[in-house]
């Protein structure tokens, strides 16, 4: 149906702002009597149907025609299928006129950038952002452990059952805690009938979300966990048989949250007993295992909160998360989390608080001491010092209605942390251009409120140009908050969300489980981390590499070209050997390629749409019904691309299909699980496909290395990129901070040897600023 | 026949601190009892069902219930199966999508980009749902007004949003999350009462603060604020009322404290917990309803396309995944029966708890004054229909005539909707696409 065939190249919710300066060809100029013609023909032959501007008429075509093909595609479409019923209508040179017309009128993404101009609309914190900003509030008065290079957590040996100095017998640092000693001693120069041995350190939380924390083994063992000075498990008590001790709890990406485990072997006169231990996780995503040395650092941290309120999810409908929504849960849910803040000031804040202030001679004491802490909180929350009046309203009245020291700090907490000023910290109005960067840095790279250093780089001025805005982003990104923001952003970009639960039909691929999509899981994350922290940081090795990490487990699995080269420091995991011939990055990994894939079969289908969307950054109309794949059962003599040829062959389906399988079928070297392949059902693998790129330019490409290379310098992919991680990093279009932003990034990006890291370093520096574009929009 | 407090202790095995609580129910709620209550209790699970073990065979009245429904044969006179009921909603968003948004709103999705993997995508439902409907319409009635009109329960409903994992909108494009953690529903319902006289005394200080705030704003923008500061007016409102309720109640039960069911401690919010999950949030909904806390209730059950792995009744796979085999492989399709039986073993739970609790301030059992009503996104889960939605009634609340197995002839559900409107008092011309509503409620219902 032609009609359908025009849907393609239209539809674009009005909503979606991801607006891209396309096609530096069409500068505006003087008139191209092309394009007037294009006026004529399109007011007379196309306006009935389509609107005068293209904005769709009610009940004949109602969809604005809107897209992102390139002028040559857009005449090729109206000259074969408009007018709807008489193609031959408008065919050729006009057809090219009015595709020339449309283009540069409204249907271009650039056409809708100048007519709708992206703006950042009024946001709130996103549930990440509360819960990161009230964890710093509490780290404001309490401190930050100290992310260092090590891994592992310290280890003190006392020949004793208990500290005593003089009985320690060495110090070390043990990878994690995963031990077993039977009946025998723990180490050289220590006994077997009475030891002891005490780890510390902390827990770096590389997400956010549902953490399980278990400790299991025999003996006398307590955990202290996120408080320093509390029991989280207590096995004090032991007769010897093996324990179990487990708790659920959310903690947020990239915090560090202080551990401290004690076991003990105490001397007992009914003979010797057996002593273990293991700490063990389950991680948001992943399995239950042996909390690996590369999420523990060894020395000492402070006591951390870690906030425990659930939040509603927050609207992700435009592919990132966003605070764009206000309902009645979250409203509930931030006061639920301010109360819980305030119980914590109390228990916590206020004493640290007061106790340091009696070492201090003259400092206020009282009444006064208390005003001054609240001063300080609400400083640290408002993101800059209160005002005067403020400080009034929020802390001075509060004080003074109530005797009660802690409903005081209650109600200091509950306006500070609703008031708007810290739920919407973009409402700025009042901040110097220091402030505001200080504020709107440590929100875009950490999700949170600025620290102690940052906010006096704000009340002092030191962050009045763009070159002082750029290095303190450079050392703010390599902070955990901030890497723990990248690895979700990098997340979000491959679309990992979206596929839970990934498993295999087991007659077709035995050992396919899911200890082994946790490894893949895994095996991802460690490349996309060694990539983007690498001395180079290079994008283009995200499609290119010709190495990846693996464990035994996927060695045994994908066979020869997986095997491990060595062990890392993280245990199970090291880098397998190059091998271009059977891998390129992320596209061929088997994490992805086995996600997506049915049960049987491998998905070009989803292959191409992940391609076309997630990493073109292009837009495909929606199929015109819901399809259930062709069975391969029925077809037992076509290959799976020959059976989505077949299934995808009428013209209706042809428009997008042409988009979506030219790129997915160049991934058909990957079976199912991602195993390379070179033939199906005994017929040879065929990855030769297309694409036609934003300006109309026709790339071939055959089998996976082919197409890495091609993503790798892709303008298309690049922008795809930048435009991704500007939405995750500000939360806003990068179109809203001026026109020409993403030209800049794009030509920043390269000049830098695509370099990842100042990629967001200088989306943080545009976003430093209110947007140019913030007028309110029709 | 009326029960003694001994006997209702004794067959409900409810512990003595519930009791004052659950005694002294006519003088905590809001609502005037010389009404007789109905309520209204929505439960969902998801990926269809196995016909051929699923609907009754015969028409008319109830004989027997094939092996799905098994669990509700102590209640089958007071449950009614309405086959031939379709969701003919369409537009954007794939079956799974539609089939639960638009189940209890009855109207399209807005364009959207929430994308499934091969099909349209979408976005929020266009219209309030009805049980946030007949809420608004309850509340707004001071001898229907409860505490919180209606509560959305959840069982292991994934922690994102998005069109598959909600049933209920307060309005067009307002997705209403259910609480799916029942110690978060417990404290929702009896916590707090100490924390909202801080929130309270704080609020007119916070108002002022809103105020300033919106002068820095432009006309776009301050409307967000201004739904914020709305909400933040609400729930003043909410503790403002709730005070007074406290004040004029009885001196016994004016601590709430004491007048709280207990809850099993620790149950984490984990798959394998979910049989465990299901009882806690069934007690407390039966609790919430006897202190007419609400007289509507949802009850999630994961999501549509849900992939729960029940294992405690042998079924190793997730249930979508399941879902999609065709019914003649038989092993799977065995599995689904198991799935749908156990989920019909919550409602009769739910039905059990609800027949042995008398009817606080009024005549019979909770149960002939509620209806329960077990529905799902789909007809069947592999050719994703949503045609011939289940539908099990259970419950006297709508005054609906029981025990009957209806078979309709592929009528549009908005109807059906419309059906529990008037069955909750309040009739309406039309709900969700007028275009399906067009012969009114179902006929022979009553």
């Amino acid at each position: 149906m032609p009609a359908k065939t025009l849907l393609v190249l239209a539809i674009r919710p009005f909503f979606s702002v991801v607006l891209i300066a396309a096609c530096a060809a069409q500068v505006q100029g003087e008139e191209d009597p092309l394009k007037r013609r294009g006026a004529e023909i399109f007011a007379n032959k196309c306006a009935s149907c389509h609107g005068d501007k293209g904005q769709g008429v009610a009940g004949s075509y109602d969809e604005p025609l809107i897209g992102d093909a390139s002028i040559v595609e857009l005449a090729r479409v109206i000259d074969e299928t408009m007018p709807e019923g008489e193609p031959e209508e408008c065919s050729g040179e006009d057809a090219l006129a009015a595709a020339k017309y449309m283009f540069d009128a409204f249907y271009s993404e650039s056409a809708q950038m100048r007519l709708v101009p992206p703006r950042a609309a009024l946001a709130r914190l996103t549930a990440q952002q509360y819960r990161q900003s009230v964890s710093d509030l509490f780290a404001h008065f309490m401190g930050r452990g100290e992310v260092k290079q090590e891994r592992g957590l310290t280890a003190n040996y006392f020949d004793n059952a208990g500290w005593k100095h003089d009985k320690k017998v060495f110090t070390r640092i043990d990878p994690n805690i995963e031990v077993d000693y039977g009946q025998s001693s723990p180490g050289e120069g220590m006994g077997i009938e009475k030891f002891a041995v005490y780890w510390s350190g902390a827990i770096l939380a590389p997400e956010s979300g549902v953490y399980l924390i278990r400790a299991r083994g025999e003996g006398s063992f307590i955990v202290k966990f996120l408080d320093t000075d509390e029991k989280f498990f207590d096995n004090h008590v032991s007769s010897g048989e093996m324990a179990e001790h487990s708790a659920s709890i959310h903690l947020v990406g990239g915090r560090l949250y202080p551990i401290s485990v004690e076991l003990i072997k105490r001397e007992r006169k009914t003979g010797n007993v057996d002593i273990s231990l293991t700490m063990s996780w389950k991680k948001p995503s992943g399995i239950e295992e042996p909390i690996p040395s590369r999420y523990l650092i060894p020395g000492w941290a402070p006591t951390a909160f870690a906030p425990q309120t659930p939040m509603p999810p927050d609207d992700r409908s435009a592919g990132y998360v966003r605070g764009s929504t206000i309902s009645r849960e979250w409203t509930d849910a931030t006061t639920e989390a301010a109360l819980e803040f305030a119980d914590i000031a109390v228990q916590k804040l206020w004493p640290k608080y007061s106790k340091d202030a009696e070492k201090k001679k003259d400092g206020p004491k009282g009444r006064d001491l208390l005003k001054q802490f609240c001063y300080e909180l609400l400083d640290a929350a408002n993101r800059r010092p209160a005002s005067d009046q403020l400080r009034k309203i929020f802390v001075d009245q509060q004080l003074q209605q109530t005797n009660n020291d802690e409903e005081a700090i209650r109600r200091v907490v509950l306006l500070a942390l609703k008031s708007p000023r810290f739920l919407y910290p973009t409402i700025d109005t009042e901040a110097t251009v220091h402030q505001r960067r200080s504020s709107r840095l440590a929100l875009v790279l950490w999700d949170s409120i600025p620290d102690k250093s940052l906010q006096e780089a704000g009340e002092k001025g030191w962050l009045g140009d763009d070159k002082s805005v750029r290095e303190r982003a450079s050392r703010m990104i390599q902070d955990p908050r901030a890497k723990a923001k990248l690895a979700e952003g990098l997340h979000e970009w491959l679309d990992l969300a979206r596929w839970e639960d990934i498993s295999k039909n087991q007659e077709a691929y035995p050992g396919f489980d899911e200890t082994l999509v946790a490894d893949l899981r895994t095996s991802l994350d460690l490349f996309l981390d060694e990539v983007v922290w690498s001395e180079t940081s290079d994008f283009r090795q995200l499609f290119q590499a010709d190495w990846s990490f693996t464990s035994d487990r996927i060695a045994d699995f994908y066979g020869e070209s997986w095997k491990p080269t060595g062990v890392d420091t993280s245990g199970r995991f090291s880098r397998t050997a190059a091998d271009s011939e059977s891998r390129s990055g992320v596209i061929t990994h088997p994490l992805l390629m086995s996600a997506m894939a049915y049960g049987d079969t491998s998905s070009p289908i989803f292959r191409g749409v992940f391609l076309v969307r997630h990493v073109l950054g292009r837009y495909i109309r929606p199929p015109n019904d819901a399809f259930t794949p062709l069975s391969p059962d029925l077809h037992p003599d076509l290959t799976t691309r020959e059976r989505v040829t077949l299934q995808t062959s009428p013209a209706s389906c042809q428009s997008c299909h042409t988009r979506i399988n030219g790129l997915g079928f160049t991934l058909e070297g990957y079976d199912a699980t991602g195993r390379l392949r070179d033939q199906e059902r005994n017929k040879p693998i065929d990855a030769t496909g297309v694409y036609i790129d934003r300006v109309g330019q026709e790339i071939s490409i055959n089998g996976a290395g082919e197409l890495a290379a091609y993503l790798a310098t892709s303008d298309d992919a690049t922008g795809a990129f930048i435009n991704r991680m500007f939405l995750h990093f500000v939360k806003h279009p990068v179109g809203a901070y001026g026109e020409n932003r993403l030209d800049q990034l794009k030509t920043s990006f390269r000049e830098s040897g695509y370099n990842i890291r100042e990629l967001i370093v200088e989306i943080a520096v545009i976003a430093a600023d209110a947007p140019s574009n913030n007028s309110p929009s029709a | 026949m009326s029960t003694s407090r001994r006997e209702f202790l004794k067959r409900t095995g409810i512990t003595a601190a519930t009791l004052p609580f659950l005694m002294n129910l006519s003088s905590l709620g809001w609502a005037s009892t010389s009404v007789r209550r109905k309520r209204l209790v929505v439960i969902f699970s998801p990926n269809g069902v196995v016909p051929d073990t699923f609907w009754p065979s015969e028409e008319g009245k109830l004989e027997a219930f094939k092996r799905s429904l098994e669990p509700l044969a102590p209640f089958r006179e007071k449950t009614l199966t309405l086959h031939g009921v379709n969701d003919k909603i369409r537009g954007d968003g794939d079956s799974h999508m539609r089939g639960i948004a638009c189940l209890l709103t009855g109207i399209e999705l807005y364009p959207g980009d929430v994308q499934g993997g091969s099909h349209t995508p979408a976005g929020w439902a266009k219209g309030i749902s009805l049980d946030q409907h007949l809420k608004g319409l309850l509340q707004a009635d001071e001898t229907t007004r409860t505490r919180f009109g209606s509560l959305e329960f959840g069982v292991m409903v994934p922690e994102r949003a998005d069109t598959w994992t909600r049933l209920c909108y307060a309005g067009p494009n307002q997705p209403v999350s259910p609480i799916d953690n029942p110690y978060r529903m417990f404290n929702k319902l009896y916590g707090q009462v100490k924390n909202r006289q801080t929130v309270a005394s704080v609020l007119d200080s916070l108002h002022e603060d809103f105020q300033k705030v919106q002068n820095y704003l432009s006309a776009d923008d301050r409307h967000l604020l201004e739904q914020h500061a709305a909400m933040v007016r609400q729930l003043e409102l909410e503790i403002k009322q709730e005070q007074q309720l406290t004040d004029s109640a009885d001196a016994e039960t004016k601590d709430m404290g004491h007048a709280v069911p207990e809850l099993t401690e620790g149950v984490r919010r984990d798959n394998d917990n979910m049989p465990q999950l299901s009882k806690m949030q069934i007690d407390l909904m039966v609790n919430a309803f006897a202190a007419d806390f609400n007289r509507i209730a949802t009850l999630q059950y994961t999501n549509s396309v849900g992939g729960a792995k029940m294992r405690w009744i042998g079924v190793e796979e997730g249930h979508h995944q399941l879902s999609h085999e065709p019914f003649s492989n038989i092993e799977a399709t065995e599995k689904l029966t198991k799935i749908n039986t156990w989920f019909c073993e919550q409602v009769a739970y739910l039905a059990k708890r609800l027949d042995e609790t008398p009817e606080p301030g009024g005549e019979g059992s909770m149960l002939d004054h509620t209806t329960i009503v077990w529905t799902n996104e789909l007809g069947e889960g592999n050719s994703h229909t949503l045609n011939n939605i289940p539908f099990v009634l259970v419950g006297g609340g709508l005054g609906f005539q029981m025990g009957r197995a209806l078979k309709y002839k592929g009528v549009a559900h908005n109807r059906l909707l419309l059906s529990i409107a008037e069955g909750m008092g309040h009739p309406l011309e039309t709900f969700g696409n007028p275009d399906y509503c067009g012969d009114g409620p179902l006929t022979g219902l009553r």
